[in-house]
Protein backbone atom coordinates (compact mmCIF):
# COMPACT_ATOMS: atom_id res chain seq x y z
CA UNK A 1 0.00 0.00 0.00
CA UNK A 2 1.19 3.49 -0.79
CA UNK A 3 -0.28 6.78 0.27
CA UNK A 4 0.86 10.27 -0.58
CA UNK A 5 0.69 13.44 1.47
CA UNK A 6 1.71 16.94 0.58
CA UNK A 7 3.23 19.46 2.93
CA UNK A 8 5.37 22.58 2.86
CA UNK A 9 9.07 21.99 2.21
CA UNK A 10 10.83 24.02 4.92
CA UNK A 11 14.25 22.55 4.15
CA UNK A 12 13.69 20.82 0.81
CA UNK A 13 15.38 17.65 -0.32
CA UNK A 14 14.73 14.28 -1.92
CA UNK A 15 15.46 11.48 0.55
CA UNK A 16 13.94 8.24 1.72
CA UNK A 17 14.17 6.16 4.87
CA UNK A 18 12.26 4.26 7.50
CA UNK A 19 9.65 6.12 9.53
CA UNK A 20 10.07 6.65 13.28
CA UNK A 21 6.75 7.96 14.54
CA UNK A 22 6.08 9.93 17.72
CA UNK A 23 2.39 10.50 18.30
CA UNK A 24 3.03 12.87 21.18
CA UNK A 25 5.30 15.92 21.08
CA UNK A 26 8.91 15.00 20.36
CA UNK A 27 11.20 16.22 23.14
CA UNK A 28 14.38 16.91 21.19
CA UNK A 29 16.76 17.42 24.10
CA UNK A 30 15.47 14.48 26.13
CA UNK A 31 15.66 12.24 23.07
CA UNK A 32 19.18 13.15 21.95
CA UNK A 33 21.12 14.48 24.93
CA UNK A 34 23.03 11.24 25.24
CA UNK A 35 23.85 11.14 21.52
CA UNK A 36 25.70 14.43 21.13
CA UNK A 37 28.94 13.99 23.06
CA UNK A 38 30.76 11.07 21.53
CA UNK A 39 30.87 10.25 17.80
CA UNK A 40 28.65 7.27 17.11
CA UNK A 41 26.68 5.94 14.14
CA UNK A 42 23.66 5.69 16.42
CA UNK A 43 21.26 8.11 18.10
CA UNK A 44 19.22 6.05 20.55
CA UNK A 45 16.13 7.90 21.76
CA UNK A 46 16.78 8.53 25.47
CA UNK A 47 13.41 10.06 26.30
CA UNK A 48 11.79 7.66 28.76
CA UNK A 49 8.60 9.70 28.47
CA UNK A 50 8.22 8.88 24.77
CA UNK A 51 6.39 5.57 24.62
CA UNK A 52 6.71 5.35 20.84
CA UNK A 53 10.42 5.95 20.40
CA UNK A 54 12.28 5.35 23.66
CA UNK A 55 15.23 3.05 22.95
CA UNK A 56 14.93 3.18 19.14
CA UNK A 57 17.81 4.30 16.94
CA UNK A 58 16.83 7.54 15.20
CA UNK A 59 20.02 7.93 13.13
CA UNK A 60 19.04 7.91 9.46
CA UNK A 61 15.34 7.66 10.26
CA UNK A 62 12.52 9.82 8.93
CA UNK A 63 11.16 11.28 12.13
CA UNK A 64 7.39 11.86 12.01
CA UNK A 65 6.11 14.15 14.79
CA UNK A 66 3.27 16.54 15.54
CA UNK A 67 5.71 19.17 16.89
CA UNK A 68 8.78 19.30 19.13
CA UNK A 69 8.68 20.04 22.84
CA UNK A 70 10.87 20.52 25.87
CA UNK A 71 14.05 22.39 26.65
CA UNK A 72 15.22 25.08 24.26
CA UNK A 73 18.65 23.42 24.47
CA UNK A 74 17.05 21.16 21.88
CA UNK A 75 17.82 23.85 19.28
CA UNK A 76 21.55 23.23 19.22
CA UNK A 77 21.20 19.48 19.21
CA UNK A 78 20.35 19.23 15.50
CA UNK A 79 23.55 20.99 14.49
CA UNK A 80 25.61 18.60 16.56
CA UNK A 81 23.86 15.49 15.21
CA UNK A 82 24.60 16.61 11.66
CA UNK A 83 28.25 17.16 12.56
CA UNK A 84 28.52 13.74 14.21
CA UNK A 85 26.71 12.04 11.33
CA UNK A 86 23.98 10.44 13.42
CA UNK A 87 21.09 12.78 12.61
CA UNK A 88 17.70 11.64 11.36
CA UNK A 89 17.50 11.92 7.58
CA UNK A 90 14.35 14.01 7.69
CA UNK A 91 11.81 15.42 10.11
CA UNK A 92 8.16 15.52 9.06
CA UNK A 93 5.70 17.66 11.00
CA UNK A 94 1.95 17.15 11.01
CA UNK A 95 1.46 20.76 12.14
CA UNK A 96 3.28 23.98 11.23
CA UNK A 97 6.85 23.70 12.44
CA UNK A 98 7.37 25.06 15.95
CA UNK A 99 9.90 27.80 16.67
CA UNK A 100 12.28 25.54 18.59
CA UNK A 101 12.56 23.01 15.77
CA UNK A 102 12.65 25.67 13.04
CA UNK A 103 15.53 27.51 14.65
CA UNK A 104 17.57 24.40 15.34
CA UNK A 105 17.05 22.74 11.97
CA UNK A 106 17.70 25.93 9.97
CA UNK A 107 20.91 26.66 11.89
CA UNK A 108 21.99 23.06 11.31
CA UNK A 109 21.36 23.46 7.58
CA UNK A 110 22.94 26.88 7.09
CA UNK A 111 25.93 26.62 9.44
CA UNK A 112 26.88 22.96 9.27
CA UNK A 113 26.48 22.12 5.62
CA UNK A 114 24.45 18.97 6.00
CA UNK A 115 20.73 19.33 5.68
CA UNK A 116 18.10 17.36 7.51
CA UNK A 117 15.13 17.50 5.13
CA UNK A 118 12.11 19.15 6.75
CA UNK A 119 8.49 19.17 5.59
CA UNK A 120 5.70 20.55 7.75
CA UNK A 121 1.89 20.96 7.55
CA UNK A 122 1.34 17.34 6.48
CA UNK A 123 -1.87 17.17 8.48
CA UNK A 124 -3.11 15.06 11.38
CA UNK A 125 -4.15 12.24 9.05
CA UNK A 126 -0.52 11.76 8.05
CA UNK A 127 0.47 11.12 11.64
CA UNK A 128 -2.41 8.78 12.37
CA UNK A 129 -1.78 6.63 9.29
CA UNK A 130 2.02 6.35 9.24
CA UNK A 131 3.63 3.61 11.34
CA UNK A 132 7.22 3.22 12.55
CA UNK A 133 9.08 1.12 9.99
CA UNK A 134 7.03 2.28 6.99
CA UNK A 135 9.25 3.29 4.06
CA UNK A 136 8.99 7.01 3.37
CA UNK A 137 10.07 8.82 0.23
CA UNK A 138 10.19 12.61 0.26
CA UNK A 139 10.26 14.80 -2.84
CA UNK A 140 11.78 18.26 -3.09
CA UNK A 141 8.30 19.71 -3.59
CA UNK A 142 7.12 18.47 -0.19
CA UNK A 143 5.35 15.35 -1.41
CA UNK A 144 5.66 12.48 1.06
CA UNK A 145 4.95 8.90 -0.05
CA UNK A 146 4.40 6.29 2.64
CA UNK A 147 4.77 2.59 1.85
CA UNK A 148 3.93 -0.06 4.37
CA UNK A 149 1.31 -2.56 5.46
CA UNK A 150 -0.61 0.13 7.29
CA UNK A 151 -0.41 2.80 4.60
CA UNK B 1 9.11 38.33 3.85
CA UNK B 2 9.12 42.09 3.47
CA UNK B 3 12.44 43.43 4.72
CA UNK B 4 13.32 47.05 5.55
CA UNK B 5 15.95 48.78 3.40
CA UNK B 6 18.49 48.40 6.21
CA UNK B 7 17.73 44.69 6.62
CA UNK B 8 18.13 44.29 2.85
CA UNK B 9 21.51 46.01 2.99
CA UNK B 10 22.76 43.75 5.76
CA UNK B 11 21.47 40.73 3.88
CA UNK B 12 23.23 41.91 0.72
CA UNK B 13 26.55 42.00 2.56
CA UNK B 14 26.99 45.75 3.03
CA UNK B 15 28.21 45.14 6.58
CA UNK B 16 30.29 42.12 5.66
CA UNK B 17 29.77 38.43 5.03
CA UNK B 18 29.20 37.34 8.64
CA UNK B 19 26.38 39.81 9.41
CA UNK B 20 24.85 38.86 6.05
CA UNK B 21 24.91 35.19 6.93
CA UNK B 22 23.46 35.82 10.40
CA UNK B 23 20.67 37.98 8.94
CA UNK B 24 20.00 35.37 6.25
CA UNK B 25 19.53 32.72 8.91
CA UNK B 26 17.10 34.89 10.88
CA UNK B 27 15.17 35.67 7.69
CA UNK B 28 14.85 31.99 6.84
CA UNK B 29 13.70 31.37 10.42
CA UNK B 30 10.98 33.98 9.87
CA UNK B 31 9.89 32.39 6.62
CA UNK B 32 9.61 28.98 8.29
CA UNK B 33 7.46 30.53 11.00
CA UNK B 34 5.21 32.22 8.45
CA UNK B 35 6.20 35.77 9.46
CA UNK B 36 5.77 38.53 6.91
CA UNK B 37 8.45 40.74 8.50
CA UNK B 38 10.99 41.07 11.27
CA UNK B 39 10.53 43.35 14.29
CA UNK B 40 13.11 44.98 16.56
CA UNK B 41 14.11 43.38 19.82
CA UNK B 42 13.46 45.94 22.59
CA UNK B 43 15.16 44.38 25.62
CA UNK B 44 18.06 42.29 26.84
CA UNK B 45 18.28 38.65 25.91
CA UNK B 46 18.31 35.61 28.10
CA UNK B 47 19.76 32.50 26.51
CA UNK B 48 20.25 28.84 27.18
CA UNK B 49 23.75 28.71 25.67
CA UNK B 50 25.81 28.72 28.88
CA UNK B 51 27.83 25.60 28.16
CA UNK B 52 30.93 25.12 26.09
CA UNK B 53 29.59 21.84 24.82
CA UNK B 54 29.03 21.37 21.09
CA UNK B 55 25.40 20.40 20.65
CA UNK B 56 24.25 22.47 23.59
CA UNK B 57 25.63 25.85 22.62
CA UNK B 58 27.32 27.29 19.53
CA UNK B 59 30.80 26.06 18.79
CA UNK B 60 33.87 28.05 19.82
CA UNK B 61 34.64 28.55 16.13
CA UNK B 62 31.24 30.12 15.54
CA UNK B 63 31.70 32.52 18.49
CA UNK B 64 35.24 33.37 17.34
CA UNK B 65 33.83 34.19 13.90
CA UNK B 66 31.22 36.52 15.39
CA UNK B 67 33.75 38.29 17.62
CA UNK B 68 36.20 38.68 14.76
CA UNK B 69 33.42 40.24 12.66
CA UNK B 70 32.74 42.77 15.45
CA UNK B 71 29.22 41.55 16.19
CA UNK B 72 27.62 42.48 19.50
CA UNK B 73 24.05 42.19 20.77
CA UNK B 74 21.90 45.30 20.85
CA UNK B 75 21.33 44.86 24.62
CA UNK B 76 23.38 43.08 27.31
CA UNK B 77 22.21 39.50 27.86
CA UNK B 78 22.13 36.92 30.63
CA UNK B 79 22.70 33.18 30.34
CA UNK B 80 21.54 29.95 31.95
CA UNK B 81 23.41 28.62 35.00
CA UNK B 82 27.03 27.60 34.76
CA UNK B 83 27.87 23.90 34.66
CA UNK B 84 28.50 22.35 38.09
CA UNK B 85 32.24 22.99 38.14
CA UNK B 86 32.15 23.95 41.85
CA UNK B 87 32.90 20.29 42.56
CA UNK B 88 32.93 20.64 46.36
CA UNK B 89 29.19 21.32 46.33
CA UNK B 90 28.20 18.15 44.50
CA UNK B 91 29.87 15.20 46.29
CA UNK B 92 31.40 13.86 43.08
CA UNK B 93 33.73 10.92 42.59
CA UNK B 94 37.19 11.53 41.12
CA UNK B 95 36.19 9.90 37.83
CA UNK B 96 33.19 12.23 37.54
CA UNK B 97 35.40 15.26 38.16
CA UNK B 98 37.80 14.06 35.48
CA UNK B 99 34.98 13.70 32.93
CA UNK B 100 33.55 17.13 33.79
CA UNK B 101 37.01 18.72 33.55
CA UNK B 102 37.35 17.28 30.08
CA UNK B 103 33.81 18.14 28.93
CA UNK B 104 34.15 21.76 30.01
CA UNK B 105 37.81 22.31 29.14
CA UNK B 106 36.84 25.25 26.88
CA UNK B 107 34.42 26.88 29.34
CA UNK B 108 36.65 29.85 30.30
CA UNK B 109 37.38 30.77 26.67
CA UNK B 110 33.71 30.29 25.78
CA UNK B 111 32.58 32.68 28.53
CA UNK B 112 35.19 35.26 27.46
CA UNK B 113 33.85 35.19 23.91
CA UNK B 114 30.28 35.61 25.15
CA UNK B 115 31.37 38.64 27.23
CA UNK B 116 32.74 40.15 24.03
CA UNK B 117 29.42 39.47 22.29
CA UNK B 118 27.35 41.20 24.99
CA UNK B 119 27.08 38.99 28.10
CA UNK B 120 26.12 41.47 30.83
CA UNK B 121 28.79 40.52 33.37
CA UNK B 122 30.83 37.47 34.39
CA UNK B 123 28.22 36.41 36.97
CA UNK B 124 25.10 36.71 34.76
CA UNK B 125 24.40 32.96 34.87
CA UNK B 126 21.01 31.71 36.10
CA UNK B 127 17.77 30.30 34.73
CA UNK B 128 15.97 32.96 36.79
CA UNK B 129 17.30 36.22 35.37
CA UNK B 130 14.18 38.19 36.35
CA UNK B 131 14.80 37.93 40.09
CA UNK B 132 15.27 41.42 41.53
CA UNK B 133 18.82 40.70 42.59
CA UNK B 134 19.74 39.49 39.09
CA UNK B 135 17.95 42.33 37.34
CA UNK B 136 17.22 41.20 33.77
CA UNK B 137 13.56 42.14 34.16
CA UNK B 138 11.74 42.76 30.87
CA UNK B 139 9.00 45.38 30.72
CA UNK B 140 5.44 44.53 29.74
CA UNK B 141 5.20 44.57 25.95
CA UNK B 142 8.95 44.18 25.37
CA UNK B 143 9.81 42.15 22.27
CA UNK B 144 12.54 39.65 23.15
CA UNK B 145 14.58 36.84 21.64
CA UNK B 146 14.79 34.54 24.65
CA UNK B 147 15.46 30.86 25.03
CA UNK B 148 15.44 28.66 28.16
CA UNK B 149 11.94 27.29 28.30
CA UNK B 150 11.52 28.18 31.99
CA UNK B 151 12.50 31.79 31.39
CA UNK B 152 10.44 32.16 28.21
CA UNK B 153 7.19 31.10 29.86
CA UNK B 154 7.79 33.42 32.83
CA UNK B 155 8.70 36.43 30.67
CA UNK B 156 5.57 35.95 28.57
CA UNK B 157 3.13 34.98 31.29
CA UNK B 158 4.12 36.86 34.43
CA UNK B 159 5.94 39.88 32.99
CA UNK B 160 3.79 40.33 29.89
CA UNK B 161 6.81 40.53 27.60
CA UNK B 162 6.73 38.84 24.18
CA UNK B 163 9.11 36.13 23.08
CA UNK B 164 8.91 32.90 21.20
CA UNK B 165 10.58 29.72 22.41
CA UNK B 166 13.75 30.23 20.45
CA UNK B 167 16.21 27.38 20.39
CA UNK B 168 19.88 27.44 21.31
CA UNK B 169 22.06 29.22 18.70
CA UNK B 170 19.10 30.85 16.92
CA UNK B 171 18.58 32.80 20.15
CA UNK B 172 22.06 34.31 19.77
CA UNK B 173 21.62 35.02 16.06
CA UNK B 174 18.37 36.93 16.72
CA UNK B 175 19.98 38.97 19.50
CA UNK B 176 23.00 39.74 17.31
CA UNK B 177 20.75 41.08 14.54
CA UNK B 178 18.43 42.74 17.07
CA UNK B 179 15.51 41.24 15.13
CA UNK B 180 12.91 38.53 15.59
CA UNK B 181 10.25 37.27 13.19
CA UNK B 182 6.80 38.75 13.83
CA UNK B 183 5.14 35.45 14.55
CA UNK B 184 3.84 33.19 17.31
CA UNK B 185 3.82 34.65 20.80
CA UNK B 186 4.97 38.06 19.55
CA UNK B 187 1.46 38.50 18.04
CA UNK B 188 -1.81 39.19 19.88
CA UNK B 189 -3.60 36.33 18.17
CA UNK B 190 -1.23 33.61 19.37
CA UNK B 191 -1.49 34.89 22.95
CA UNK B 192 -5.14 33.90 23.21
CA UNK B 193 -5.86 30.78 25.24
CA UNK B 194 -6.95 27.55 23.56
CA UNK B 195 -7.39 25.57 26.78
CA UNK B 196 -9.41 26.33 29.91
CA UNK B 197 -7.74 24.58 32.86
CA UNK B 198 -10.09 24.35 35.84
CA UNK B 199 -8.13 23.59 39.01
CA UNK B 200 -10.49 21.96 41.53
CA UNK B 201 -8.11 20.49 44.08
CA UNK B 202 -8.63 20.30 47.83
CA UNK B 203 -5.66 22.61 48.45
CA UNK B 204 -3.25 24.71 46.40
CA UNK B 205 -1.41 22.05 44.37
CA UNK B 206 2.34 21.80 44.14
CA UNK B 207 3.24 23.93 41.13
CA UNK B 208 5.73 21.37 39.83
CA UNK B 209 2.98 18.73 39.65
CA UNK B 210 0.18 20.97 38.40
CA UNK B 211 2.49 22.33 35.70
CA UNK B 212 3.41 18.83 34.55
CA UNK B 213 -0.28 17.90 34.30
CA UNK B 214 -1.08 21.02 32.28
CA UNK B 215 1.95 20.72 30.00
CA UNK B 216 1.21 17.10 29.16
CA UNK B 217 -2.33 17.94 28.20
CA UNK B 218 -1.96 21.20 26.26
CA UNK B 219 1.46 20.52 24.64
CA UNK B 220 2.34 23.81 22.94
CA UNK B 221 -1.03 25.51 23.32
CA UNK B 222 -1.83 28.43 25.63
CA UNK B 223 -3.68 27.47 28.84
CA UNK B 224 -5.94 29.79 30.83
CA UNK B 225 -5.92 28.53 34.42
CA UNK B 226 -8.75 29.14 36.88
CA UNK B 227 -9.01 28.18 40.53
CA UNK B 228 -5.69 29.60 41.73
CA UNK B 229 -6.65 33.24 42.13
CA UNK B 230 -7.76 32.87 45.74
CA UNK B 231 -4.37 31.50 46.76
CA UNK B 232 -2.06 33.72 44.72
CA UNK B 233 -1.42 37.46 44.95
CA UNK B 234 -2.46 39.60 41.97
CA UNK B 235 0.22 42.04 43.12
CA UNK B 236 2.71 39.26 42.36
CA UNK B 237 4.41 39.07 45.75
CA UNK B 238 7.52 36.90 45.93
CA UNK B 239 5.74 33.67 46.97
CA UNK B 240 3.37 34.14 44.01
CA UNK B 241 6.30 34.75 41.67
CA UNK B 242 8.00 31.63 43.07
CA UNK B 243 4.83 29.61 42.48
CA UNK B 244 4.34 30.88 38.93
CA UNK B 245 8.00 30.29 38.09
CA UNK B 246 7.76 26.64 39.11
CA UNK B 247 4.35 26.22 37.48
CA UNK B 248 5.58 27.63 34.19
CA UNK B 249 8.80 25.64 34.21
CA UNK B 250 6.91 22.40 34.68
CA UNK B 251 4.38 23.35 31.95
CA UNK B 252 7.25 24.06 29.56
CA UNK B 253 9.06 20.84 30.40
CA UNK B 254 6.11 18.48 30.17
CA UNK B 255 4.81 20.19 27.04
CA UNK B 256 6.08 23.16 25.10
CA UNK B 257 4.10 25.88 26.83
CA UNK B 258 5.51 29.34 26.14
CA UNK B 259 2.66 31.33 27.69
CA UNK B 260 0.06 30.63 30.34
CA UNK B 261 -2.62 32.90 31.73
CA UNK B 262 -3.68 32.57 35.37
CA UNK B 263 -7.06 34.09 36.08
CA UNK B 264 -6.90 37.12 38.34
CA UNK B 265 -3.13 36.87 38.69
CA UNK B 266 -1.09 37.27 35.49
CA UNK B 267 -1.24 40.66 33.74
CA UNK B 268 -3.07 39.76 30.54
CA UNK B 269 -5.58 37.64 32.48
CA UNK B 270 -6.23 40.57 34.82
CA UNK B 271 -6.79 42.90 31.86
CA UNK B 272 -8.84 40.66 29.61
CA UNK B 273 -10.19 37.84 31.78
CA UNK B 274 -11.87 34.95 30.00
CA UNK B 275 -12.10 37.03 26.82
CA UNK B 276 -8.60 35.62 26.27
CA UNK B 277 -10.17 32.22 25.59
CA UNK B 278 -10.87 31.42 21.96
CA UNK B 279 -14.52 30.45 21.38
CA UNK B 280 -13.79 26.80 20.58
CA UNK B 281 -11.32 26.24 23.42
CA UNK B 282 -11.04 22.87 25.10
CA UNK B 283 -11.40 22.25 28.85
CA UNK B 284 -9.31 20.16 31.26
CA UNK B 285 -10.37 19.75 34.87
CA UNK B 286 -7.53 19.11 37.32
CA UNK B 287 -8.52 17.52 40.62
CA UNK B 288 -6.63 15.63 43.31
CA UNK B 289 -6.99 12.34 41.42
CA UNK B 290 -5.46 13.73 38.23
CA UNK B 291 -2.39 14.89 40.13
CA UNK B 292 -2.07 11.68 42.16
CA UNK B 293 -2.35 9.57 39.00
CA UNK B 294 0.31 11.67 37.32
CA UNK B 295 2.95 11.31 40.03
CA UNK B 296 2.11 7.61 40.41
CA UNK B 297 2.84 7.16 36.70
CA UNK B 298 6.43 8.40 36.98
CA UNK B 299 8.73 5.42 36.37
CA UNK B 300 11.56 4.70 38.84
CA UNK B 301 14.66 4.86 36.66
CA UNK B 302 17.25 4.05 39.31
CA UNK B 303 19.30 0.96 38.52
CA UNK B 304 18.22 -0.38 41.90
CA UNK B 305 14.70 0.74 42.57
CA UNK B 306 15.06 -0.13 46.25
CA UNK B 307 18.29 1.81 46.75
CA UNK B 308 18.68 4.37 49.52
CA UNK B 309 18.89 7.90 48.11
CA UNK B 310 22.49 8.96 47.51
CA UNK B 311 21.96 12.58 46.60
CA UNK B 312 19.30 15.29 46.51
CA UNK B 313 19.28 18.21 44.09
CA UNK B 314 16.92 21.14 44.63
CA UNK B 315 16.65 24.38 42.70
CA UNK B 316 15.78 23.38 39.14
CA UNK B 317 14.74 26.09 38.34
CA UNK B 318 16.91 28.24 40.62
CA UNK B 319 15.30 29.12 43.95
CA UNK B 320 14.64 32.58 45.33
CA UNK B 321 16.03 33.63 48.71
CA UNK B 322 12.55 33.07 50.20
CA UNK B 323 12.46 29.51 48.92
CA UNK B 324 15.94 28.87 50.33
CA UNK B 325 14.69 30.14 53.70
CA UNK B 326 11.79 27.65 53.54
CA UNK B 327 14.14 24.73 52.91
CA UNK B 328 16.53 25.88 55.64
CA UNK B 329 13.73 26.19 58.20
CA UNK B 330 12.02 22.94 57.15
CA UNK B 331 15.17 20.83 57.12
CA UNK B 332 16.34 22.42 60.38
CA UNK B 333 13.03 21.66 62.11
CA UNK B 334 12.98 18.07 60.79
CA UNK B 335 16.51 17.48 62.05
CA UNK B 336 15.69 18.86 65.49
CA UNK B 337 12.58 16.66 65.64
CA UNK B 338 14.81 13.62 65.10
CA UNK B 339 17.59 14.83 67.36
CA UNK B 340 20.00 14.95 64.44
CA UNK B 341 22.53 17.56 63.39
CA UNK B 342 23.07 16.86 59.70
CA UNK B 343 21.19 15.55 56.69
CA UNK B 344 21.81 11.91 55.82
CA UNK B 345 21.37 12.38 52.05
CA UNK B 346 23.96 14.78 50.53
CA UNK B 347 21.86 17.73 49.41
CA UNK B 348 22.63 20.63 47.08
CA UNK B 349 20.38 23.66 46.57
CA UNK B 350 20.87 25.71 43.40
CA UNK B 351 20.39 29.47 43.22
CA UNK B 352 21.54 32.40 41.07
CA UNK B 353 25.02 33.73 41.96
CA UNK B 354 23.36 36.98 43.09
CA UNK B 355 20.88 35.07 45.30
CA UNK B 356 23.78 33.09 46.75
CA UNK B 357 25.45 36.36 47.73
CA UNK B 358 22.22 37.66 49.21
CA UNK B 359 21.52 34.52 51.23
CA UNK B 360 25.07 34.49 52.57
CA UNK B 361 24.87 38.18 53.50
CA UNK B 362 21.53 37.73 55.25
CA UNK B 363 23.12 34.98 57.30
CA UNK B 364 20.53 32.90 59.12
CA UNK B 365 19.35 30.57 56.33
CA UNK B 366 22.88 30.09 55.05
CA UNK B 367 24.08 29.29 58.59
CA UNK B 368 21.24 26.84 59.19
CA UNK B 369 21.92 25.03 55.92
CA UNK B 370 25.65 24.88 56.58
CA UNK B 371 25.01 23.46 60.04
CA UNK B 372 22.72 20.84 58.46
CA UNK B 373 25.38 19.94 55.91
CA UNK B 374 23.31 21.22 52.97
CA UNK B 375 25.33 22.90 50.22
CA UNK B 376 24.44 25.92 48.10
CA UNK B 377 25.58 26.16 44.48
CA UNK B 378 25.08 28.58 41.60
CA UNK B 379 25.42 25.70 39.14
CA UNK B 380 22.90 23.49 37.36
CA UNK B 381 22.45 19.81 38.23
CA UNK B 382 21.34 18.81 34.72
CA UNK B 383 24.90 18.78 33.43
CA UNK B 384 25.85 16.06 35.90
CA UNK B 385 23.73 13.64 33.91
CA UNK B 386 25.13 14.18 30.41
CA UNK B 387 27.23 11.26 29.28
CA UNK B 388 25.67 8.97 31.87
CA UNK B 389 27.78 10.51 34.64
CA UNK B 390 25.19 10.01 37.34
CA UNK B 391 23.12 7.18 35.90
CA UNK B 392 24.28 4.84 38.65
CA UNK B 393 23.35 7.22 41.45
CA UNK B 394 20.01 7.19 43.25
CA UNK B 395 19.21 10.91 43.07
CA UNK B 396 16.02 12.51 44.38
CA UNK B 397 14.58 15.89 43.41
CA UNK B 398 11.47 18.03 43.67
CA UNK B 399 11.93 19.18 40.07
CA UNK B 400 9.72 18.11 37.18
CA UNK B 401 12.41 19.30 34.81
CA UNK B 402 15.27 17.37 36.40
CA UNK B 403 13.06 14.29 36.65
CA UNK B 404 12.13 14.52 32.98
CA UNK B 405 15.69 14.73 31.68
CA UNK B 406 17.52 12.43 34.09
CA UNK B 407 17.01 9.32 36.19
CA UNK B 408 16.33 11.45 39.27
CA UNK B 409 13.26 10.39 41.23
CA UNK B 410 10.56 12.95 42.00
CA UNK B 411 9.17 13.56 45.47
CA UNK B 412 7.02 16.44 46.75
CA UNK B 413 8.80 19.07 48.87
CA UNK B 414 7.71 17.84 52.29
CA UNK B 415 8.62 14.24 51.49
CA UNK B 416 12.03 15.44 50.34
CA UNK B 417 12.57 17.07 53.74
CA UNK B 418 11.80 13.80 55.50
CA UNK B 419 13.96 11.74 53.16
CA UNK B 420 17.09 13.90 53.43
CA UNK B 421 16.97 13.84 57.23
CA UNK B 422 16.09 10.13 57.52
CA UNK B 423 17.71 8.57 54.45
CA UNK B 424 14.54 6.57 53.85
CA UNK B 425 12.44 6.91 50.73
Amino acid sequence: MCRAFRGRPVLPGAVSGPAAVSHGGFNTYASFFKSIHVPSPHAICADSGNEDLHGLDLAGAVLCVPATTGSTSGGGVWQRLVTLGNAPRAVLFAQSIDSLAAGGLIVAALWTGGTIVVVDRLGDEFLTSVRSGDEITIGRDGEVAVRGPSA
Amino acid sequence: MRLTPIEECVLAGDEGPVPARVMGTVVQYGEALGADRLVDVTGGGHMVIAYALPGIGPSLEMLEEFVAAGLRTAYPFTLDPRPPLDYGNWSLRDDQVAVLDDMYRDQARYEQLLLELGLRDPEAFTCRPFLDEVGNVPRKGDVLAWSESAAVVYANSVLGARTNRNGAVMDLLCNLTGKVPLSGLITDEARRATWLIEVRTSELPLPQVLGAAIGRRVLDDVPYVTGLDGALDPGLDLPTRDYLNELGTACATAGAVGLMHVQGVTPEAIEQGQALLVPDHRTFVVDDDVLADLTASYPVLWRDGEASPEGCYLGCPHLSATQVEWWAASIGAALRARGRKKVVVPTTICVAPQTLGRVKNDGSAAAELEEAGVRLSAGCPMQLFDNGLSDDKAIITNSTKLRSYTNARFFPDRRIVEIVVSGES
